[in-house]
């Protein structure tokens, strides 16, 4: 009888929970689908912000920067994360733990020291060799020093999930260095990179603070292009830019999570 | 590796658009001349190995973990490179060559399938890193998976198959590439009892008719025996004896070997007459046991007699313990403050309780003598 209590009631705290987590996020759904362009009651449903969604430029030039910072950074951090995973995994019995340390420092340091940070040292570069000009080549360089931990703890957790042996098996099968990665370690370790990808690719759209303290007059993302044009009052507008993103990270998360799955498997 | 395996049992004759056998390819020797390697400052993996494995042979290297079997093994391998010494397969030496550049194929006690290809695109691995052509990659899986039957198990995940499978198909992959040696790390160490036996036999009849040289690696001294032309036993990272299993098991180097092979009945010689023998048993006729100073009684020379019936190279005992086999039942016996050990067939007569007096007897010829 006791045990039927307590089993309710976690199902009732595991309903409450998603509740606490999911609410806020379908009000802007809810809201974004809005006829009027009230913030208190829902008066039908129409497509009309998102419509005015697509003939605002402020807003397309936004969401092509915060593409191009996504992809771009991701494929950089991907490309930099994985190397430093296998570097991470084949001299993981020497004595390296500071230096993984200094790797994953970004990750718990607060956004918003690591963006000033940023900031403080593309304004002295800038200043003194005229390169580092603040817009999305900076904006890019940040994101990819944030994305690349998780990488190359993707790229090395996949690495350690293998048999040694494997690598020496496929030295014994007359792969030379090169095939030895393009046909042994790439295609092993494909379902980490995709997984790493999407990771990165989520973690970039999602980033606020690290890019407005980077970004230039040109380059604003989406995230910051809300901020600004929250200060003027929430539009229904906004609820559709956030609904889409919602619906573009979920896409990139699931992705992400159903290849990490596979690599367990 | 222009060679093509030979398969000359005739139904893979007959399926090889019915030619006939081939002549087997050439087969390697290995020789290898002052071998060490170290692993950091204080452990000593071997210590000065000479060894020559004759073309074609099932060569064993046996001993306990830690005895440099594997370490010798990974260097035959080109997966270790010795800090000093040399190798040579076939005549040519490879002491630097590395493992991907040497025609020598390896069996992992993990069977280090790969993951991410199937079990035909395992098979095809190493012929795909040589370069071979599509069509006659394809051919040459065909006919080693012919060859060690794998039947339909070349259509399935690696993931699908069992530990037996996975085995099968890891010999499979190595011998599609048909090394000059090939090299085999415990292969049969994660199976079962049965499988295992079942196994062995298939790794012989392999090894016999393809006419490859074999390098098997176990701590098994029973699966050595049953499998090899020639053992070595390794201890310390030097090599103790090598020989063909018979002699080796009757005729051990050493007490380490003696003991290795299962025999505990090791006896210091203190006075020697002739063929008479003091030992802490008494005193025991020997004929032609060689000078050591160590006397090897093996337990299956023994015979019980009920009773006390004194005579040459008879020992009165008692009954210590009895461990009842079926087949047959070993004893624990105690001689005087020694003990012996017995194992007895079971014919169908009494075999002697716990505490029956006994008499042991030995065969003169029975007994052999070596050194510490």
């Amino acid at each position: 009888m006791r045990k039927r209590t307590l089993k309710r009631g976690l199902t009732g705290f595991w309903w409450f929970t998603l509740a606490f987590l999911y609410l806020p996020l379908a009000v802007v759904v809810l809201f974004s689908f809005n006829a009027s362009n009230s913030a208190a009651s829902f008066t039908g449903f129409s497509w009309r912000w998102y419509h005015q969604l697509m003939g605002n430029e402020q807003i397309l030039s936004a969401f092509a920067n915060s593409m191009v910072l996504a992809i771009v950074s991701s494929v950089i951090a991907l490309g930099i994360g994985c190397l430093i995973g296998y570097g991470m995994y084949r001299h993981r019995h020497r004595k390296l733990g500071w230096l993984i340390v200094l790797i994953y420092l970004p990750i718990v340091l607060p956004d918003i020291v690591f963006g000033i940070s940023e900031m403080a040292f593309f304004v002295q570069v800038h200043r003194l060799t005229g390169l580092f000009q603040p817009g999305l080549g900076t904006m890019i360089i940040a994101h990819v020093t944030f994305q690349i931990p998780f990488v190359a703890l993707i790229v090395y957790s996949r690495f350690v999930g293998l048999d040694p042996t494997l690598f020496e098996a496929a030295k014994d099968l007359y792969a030379t260095p090169a095939k030895r990665v393009i046909h042994f370690m790439l295609p092993t370790i494909k379902p980490a990179l995709i997984s790493a990808f999407f990771l990165s690719f989520t973690l970039s759209v999602d980033d606020f603070v690290i890019s407005f303290f980077t970004a230039g007059p040109e380059s604003a993302t989406l995230p910051i292009y809300i901020w600004g044009a929250i200060k003027k009052g929430v539009s229904p507008e906004i609820n559709a830019i956030a609904t889409l993103m919602i619906g573009a990270v979920a896409i990139a998360a699931i992705i992400s999570l159903m290849f990490s799955r596979r690599r367990q498997a | 590796m222009t060679d093509t395996l030979t398969l000359d049992s005739a139904e893979a004759s007959r399926a090889a658009d019915g030619a006939t056998a081939e002549p087997a390819r050439e087969a390697s020797s290995i020789e290898m001349q002052g071998l060490h390697k170290r692993f950091g400052r204080d452990t000593v993996a071997l210590a000065g190995v000479d060894l020559t494995i004759e073309a074609g042979e099932f060569f064993t290297l046996l001993g306990p973990s830690g005895c440099g079997k594997t370490t010798l093994l990974r260097i035959l391998a080109g997966l270790e490179e010795a800090d000093d010494g040399r190798l040579s397969i076939g005549g040519r030496d490879v002491t630097e060559v590395p493992p991907h550049k040497r025609s020598v194929n390896t069996v992992f006690q993990s069977y280090a399938l790969f993951p991410h290809l199937s079990v035909r695109e395992n098979l095809a691995f190493g012929l795909k890193m040589l370069g071979i052509a599509p069509r006659e990659r394809e051919a040459r899986v065909a006919r080693i998976a012919e060859f060690i039957q794998l039947g339909d198990l070349v259509d399935r995940r690696v993931d699908q198959l069992s530990g037996g499978q996975r085995q099968r198909i890891a010999l499979a992959r190595a011998l599609v590439n048909e090394p000059d040696v090939l090299l085999l790390d415990e292969p049969l160490s994660a199976l079962d009892a049965g499988l295992r036996s079942q196994l062995q036999v298939e790794l012989l009849r392999v090894q016999k008719r393809l006419g490859m040289t074999f390098v098997f690696v176990t701590h098994d001294q029973d699966e050595a025996m049953v499998m090899s032309d020639r053992i070595a036993v390794l201890n310390g990272g030097v090599i103790q004896q090598v020989g063909p299993p018979r002699e080796v098991y009757e005729h051990p180097a050493n007490a380490f070997v003696a003991r290795f092979m299962g025999h505990a009945n090791l006896y210091p010689v203190s006075a020697r007459d002739g063929d008479r023998l003091t030992t802490p048993l008494g005193v025991l006729s020997a004929e032609g046991a060689g000078q050591g100073e160590l006397l090897l009684i093996r337990p299956e020379t023994l015979d019980l007699l009920p009773g006390d019936q004194p005579g040459e190279n008879r020992l009165p005992a008692t009954v210590g313990e009895r461990l009842y086999r079926g087949s047959h039942a070993e004893y624990r016996l105690e001689v005087g403050e020694s003990t012996l050990q017995a194992t007895v067939n079971n014919r169908g007569r009494r075999l002697p309780e716990v505490g029956d007096r006994v008499t042991v007897t030995v065969a003169p010829e029975d007994l052999v003598t070596l050194s510490e």
